[in-house]
């Protein structure tokens, strides 16, 4: 139904558009054949200009028209989006998750060598990894 | 030792051919995106009214008013429909991108993690070749899952998609008809009163008002190109994921990759075109 509106509001935008290009050729063709005063003249282009204003106005509803159609289609466009960055933060996790594996096994390995300042370190860099994980989640 | 070098030897032959490459729908959606993220011909419908004011009678300007609130008001409405593409089509290339499901840097930093530590007992080498490995295995896993997150993204993505580029060819298709307007609004008053200033007293005014009509000729007819750019390019795009949507299997064949080439060359060359208009 919205469709057949906005092709309906199409067609007769075009045909008040035609109108307008109309009106202005037998005008210009009057106005060399000086069939009219520079006055009538005028009030006729401001007549065609109107109905170009009109055709302009139901151009704004037409594409409104387009718009709301929008609505569904651009539901699921941004639902389709949000899947993929999850898959795509998913991943960034996974990361995350190595980078936390790789600074475990330097703090086990301090732990085991008995440093304290190395297992200080350790501790900070771990700290770290599990901020970042969580700032992703 | 001889094992982990054999194992290293087969994963790297594993690594170069079982990598997917999807430079070509990476570039297209690329290219595409930019081509949907450029709001001028949006812009220029909704300031409509400035442009065509000073060429008003009295009499049209309650019309010509009325008609640039409602321009106004729907242009939010029109410019989410350009975001709504552009984030597709962005997200669209970060599923193709090469960095995008790549978890080796963290795999890197767990090597130089054990390898900062020789008291673990392990040498060089051998993290070295585990680390290795443990890229090769979990490329291999993120590209299979990137592949399966790109197809069902096109799958789901391609109906939807589809209508909204045919609805923003549609919206070009208004805002050339209303330009047109414009133009004709213009265009036509400067006719129309160029014929009654032609005599010799007029000659000023009347050669300032061509010199004039010159120049706005030139302004619409740049513009008039850039509608007719942009509509070229929609389909382009509709056409492009179109084909990835009909080779969702088949996305590394040649002949595919080939097509989608040459398509975002063509993007390519129609966003060159619109900017130097």
């Amino acid at each position: 139904m919205a469709l057949a509106t906005q092709a309906q509001i199409e067609a007769i935008a075009i045909e008040l558009h035609k109108c307008a290009d109309v009106v202005h050729e037998r005008l210009m063709k009057s106005v060399k054949r000086r069939e009219v005063n520079h006055q009538e003249a005028q009030l006729i282009f401001q007549d065609e200009i109107i109905l170009r204003q009109k055709a302009n106005g139901l151009y704004i509803d037409a594409a409104n028209c387009v718009v709301a159609g929008f609505a569904e289609s651009q539901k699921r466009l941004l639902q389709t989006i949000s899947t993929a960055k999850q898959k795509l933060k998913t991943i960034k996790e996974l990361a995350a998750f190595i980078d936390l594996t790789a600074d475990l096994i330097v703090l086990a390995a301090a732990i085991n060598a008995a440093k304290p300042s190395a297992i200080l370190a350790a501790l900070n860099e771990v700290r770290k990894d599990c901020e970042s994980i969580k700032d992703i989640a | 030792m001889r094992i982990i070098q054999a194992v290293l030897a087969c994963t790297f032959i594993i690594l170069l051919s079982g990598c997917t490459n999807l430079k070509e729908v990476r570039d297209f959606a690329g290219q595409s995106a930019k081509l949907t993220g450029y709001t001028e011909l949006t812009t220029r419908f909704r300031d409509t009214y400035y442009r065509e004011q000073p060429y008003l009678s009295e009499e049209v300007h309650t019309f010509a008013q009325q008609n640039d609130a409602r321009r106004k008001a729907a242009y939010q409405d029109l410019l989410k429909v350009h975001q709504t593409i552009t984030l597709y089509l962005q997200t669209l290339a970060a599923l193709a991108g090469d960095n995008s499901f790549d978890i080796s840097s963290g795999v890197d930093a767990l090597s130089v993690g054990i390898s900062a530590h020789p008291d673990l007992g392990l040498e060089k080498h051998e993290v070295d070749a585990v680390s290795g490995l443990a890229k090769v295995i979990s490329r291999w896993a993120t590209s299979s899952y990137q592949q399966r997150a790109l197809r069902q993204f096109i799958k789901e993505g391609n109906e939807p998609l589809q209508t909204t580029l045919s609805g923003m060819e549609k919206l070009i298709d208004y805002y050339q008809q209303t330009h047109d307007n414009e133009w004709q609004t213009i265009k036509g008053l400067l006719e129309l009163e160029l014929s009654f200033n032609e005599q010799p007293e007029h000659r000023l005014l009347a050669t300032l008002a061509r010199a004039h009509a010159q120049a706005k000729a030139a302004e619409y007819e740049a513009a008039a190109k850039k509608y007719r750019e942009a509509r070229k390019g929609i389909q382009t795009i509709s056409q492009g994921h179109q084909l990835l949507a009909d080779n969702l299997g088949k996305l590394s064949r040649k002949n595919v990759k080939d097509s989608l080439r040459q398509l975002s060359k063509d993007v390519k060359s129609i966003n060159k075109h619109i900017e130097s208009l």
